[in-house]
């Protein structure tokens, strides 16, 4: 492909695929697999527009999809946007999270959105349906698995500024941001991206186990295949989780060319797969394995490198976010992304970038994550007393031809993240010889396994328990070098000091209620006498200062800087 | 109790890093936060040893394994005899 994209919107590109060529595979096991050309997946996308008809879902209607990963939760979408409808994936309820918990994020999103239809399948839990709290325009619907076709749905041709869909990040926060995306800015991201990644649709063949809700699963490895007309193989993300080995199967046994992954990946499939099984995989069809959504750390890479052999030039990195589409830099495809060397305490202090040699005592080191796409700016804000220019360290704002136009019916949450046709980020980086590299993050967030997660989400839920003092909690995230990813640490105050006694109950009890509310694991609970968390000048628990203070104290806790010098 | 079920407790609670926590047969794991997704392929792997069974993908679900007992019966119901 040229990289050159000829359509108006999302649907024309569907309808434009060749009936016979393969669209997705849906991986299950080595038994069971489900594999739709583009022509199957059309009639699959049909049937379900032709439901949505029925129940009067129309042109700019909002339609949430709460279905497990796969073709019909697909097809579901595409089948709203054939009506010009608006779709949006939310996450799939899991067995850990609290029904109530569940049941009022759901009944957030939807009167946001005012959503006209949510979307479930056959097998939706009974007990979570009871729970399911919905305006009273919006209407439940099971996924169709048969029934008409909608035929003569598209006879109000969506404009290419409508907006395609929303996406959505996960927790109470995250749910309160919907990122709106029109046709263009889909189309122009993915015209910048298919031609940074070369991509052919007559070789390429992506894999992924990324879930769908989220913008590197839903862009990266549906819209992106569906649009350019590539194959793509995925699996679901538990199943994964459960069987990392899996992903080398697939790709061994599809020939898959192109994946995108967080940076945990790249160190726990090495350390979850037997070193006598490694060598019965053949990764030698991969083009590029583009460590995206997590910091990208070098590590990680070469471990992954070492441990199955592959091209040093295949370990690729990409920054992106939802806010943009998706990639807003990709590194070059022919040599591995750039890595350099830094003065530690340049890096710390002066928040500058001063190189140093490979190894010098004190340095640190990053991985690059490539170079802007085609239509879009960057500039890099130091702080008010730092000196901007090259190697400066200071948050990223971004600009580009595919940047979303707000957060859907939220101009308050978008005035605080658009300045002046910025987009501030929220993450820090600096720029060495036209390349970028994200060296941490301002805002407060963490990111797990690739996933974000916003402190404020388990700190509330924490401060709801009435053995911590109310408010008096901080939740932050860790790198945990063993994972290469953060793990969440939650340190509390509780009500008073008779409590600590009971440490390992209200360790435990706090455990519950966080994995309830959201369904993540904390790995380390820290619980603390009354008045030891440092607070603002407002009152507020301060979550760097107290971070600080917790490192100081547990030492152990902190391996950033020892990941970083290696 | 059987002796493979006692294994598979010990093996969980070095996992977790908690050697004094308290786990029997069927003390919630996965559901009360003690197990974290990135652990279930470490508990998968150590089930298949100690079964001598290969536990498909795709055929087990975190709360298939929920607790001790939760697993070893998972593995009766699904497990296959090792190639």
């Amino acid at each position: 492909m040229s990289g050159l994209i000829p359509f108006h919107d999302l649907v024309e590109a569907l309808e434009a695929a060749p009936a016979e060529r393969l669209f997705v595979t849906a991986w299950i096991d080595e038994d069971e697999q489900e594999t739709l050309t583009f022509g199957e997946f059309r009639e699959r996308a049909r049937t379900q527009a032709g439901l949505l008809l029925q129940h009067g879902v129309g042109a700019g209607d909002r339609v949430v999809i709460l279905m497990p990963q796969g073709v019909a939760a697909m097809a579901a979408f595409a089948g709203a946007m054939m009506l010009g409808a608006v779709p949006a994936f939310l996450a799939y309820p899991n067995f850990k999270v609290d029904t109530e918990k569940y049941r009022s994020g759901l009944a957030g999103v939807t009167a946001n959105l005012k959503a006209r239809a949510v979307v479930i399948d056959e097998e939706f839990p009974e007990e979570m349906l009871g729970h399911v709290s919905l305006g009273g325009e919006t209407k439940l619907l099971r996924a169709a698995d048969g029934g008409s076709k909608a035929t003569k749905m598209l006879d109000a041709r969506v404009q290419s500024e409508d907006v395609a869909f929303i996406q959505h990040s996960a927790g109470t926060t995250g749910l309160q941001k919907g990122v709106a995306l029109s046709h263009a800015a889909v189309l122009r991201q993915l015209e910048h991206l298919s031609q940074a990644l070369h991509l052919d649709p007559t070789t390429d063949r992506i894999y992924s186990w990324l879930p769908l809700y989220h913008d590197m699963g839903l862009i990266g490895c549906f819209i992106l295949p569906m649009v350019c007309h590539v194959p793509v193989v995925m699996q679901s993300p538990v199943d994964w989780v459960m069987h990392p080995e899996t992903m080398l199967q697939i790709i061994s046994e599809h020939k898959c060319t192109l994946a995108w992954l967080p940076n945990f990946v790249f160190q726990f499939v090495p350390r979850r797969v037997p070193a006598d099984r490694r060598r019965e995989y053949d990764l030698s069809s991969l083009r590029a394995l583009i460590n995206c959504s997590e910091p990208v750390r070098t590590s990680s890479m070469v471990e992954f490198q070492k441990a199955f052999g592959v091209k040093s030039a295949v370990l690729q990195s990409c920054y992106a976010m939802a806010e943009n589409v998706f990639a807003v830099t990709q590194s070059g495809l022919t040599q591995p992304p750039g890595q350099i060397w830094a003065d530690g305490h340049h890096f710390r202090s002066a928040h500058r970038i001063v190189k140093v040699a490979e190894g010098t005592p004190g340095a640190v080191s990053f991985t690059s994550s490539g170079r802007l796409l085609p239509g879009h700016e960057l500039r890099i804000e130091p702080d008010a007393d730092a000196v901007a220019g090259d190697g400066a360290v200071g948050e990223i704002l971004i600009q580009s031809d595919c940047l979303f136009d707000g957060y859907y019916n939220r101009p308050d949450l978008t005035a605080q993240t658009m300045v002046a046709g910025w987009y501030r980020t929220g993450d820090l980086g600096f720029c060495v010889d036209g390349e970028l590299y994200v060296a941490g993050r301002k805002k407060d967030l963490l990111i797990i396994g690739g996933e974000n997660v916003y402190p404020q989400d388990i700190e509330e839920l924490v401060a709801a328990y009435p053995a911590v003092h109310d408010g008096r909690v901080i939740a932050m995230g860790v790198y945990n070098n063993d994972l290469g990813t953060e793990e969440i640490v939650v340190v509390a105050e509780v009500e008073n000091e008779a409590l600590l006694a009971h440490a390992a109950e209200v360790e435990q009890e706090i455990r519950s209620r966080i994995v309830g509310g959201l369904g993540v694991a904390v790995r380390t609970i820290v619980l603390k006498p009354p008045k030891w968390i440092v607070k603002s000048t407002a009152g507020k628990p301060a979550r760097s200062a107290t971070r600080e203070k917790l490192m100081k104290e547990y030492p152990e806790l902190n391996r950033e800087e020892e990941v970083r010098s290696q | 109790m059987t002796a493979q079920a006692q294994q598979m407790i010990e093996h969980i609670r070095q996992l977790i890093r908690k050697p004094n926590v308290m786990i029997d047969e069927d003390t919630p794991l996965v559901s009360s936060g003690l197990i974290d997704s990135m652990a279930l392929v470490d508990v998968l792997l150590k089930l298949e040893d100690l079964t001598h069974m290969r536990i498909p993908a795709g055929k087990v679900q975190p709360k298939d394994l929920d607790s001790v007992a939760k697993m070893f019966a998972t593995a009766q119901r699904v497990g296959k005899p090792r190639k």
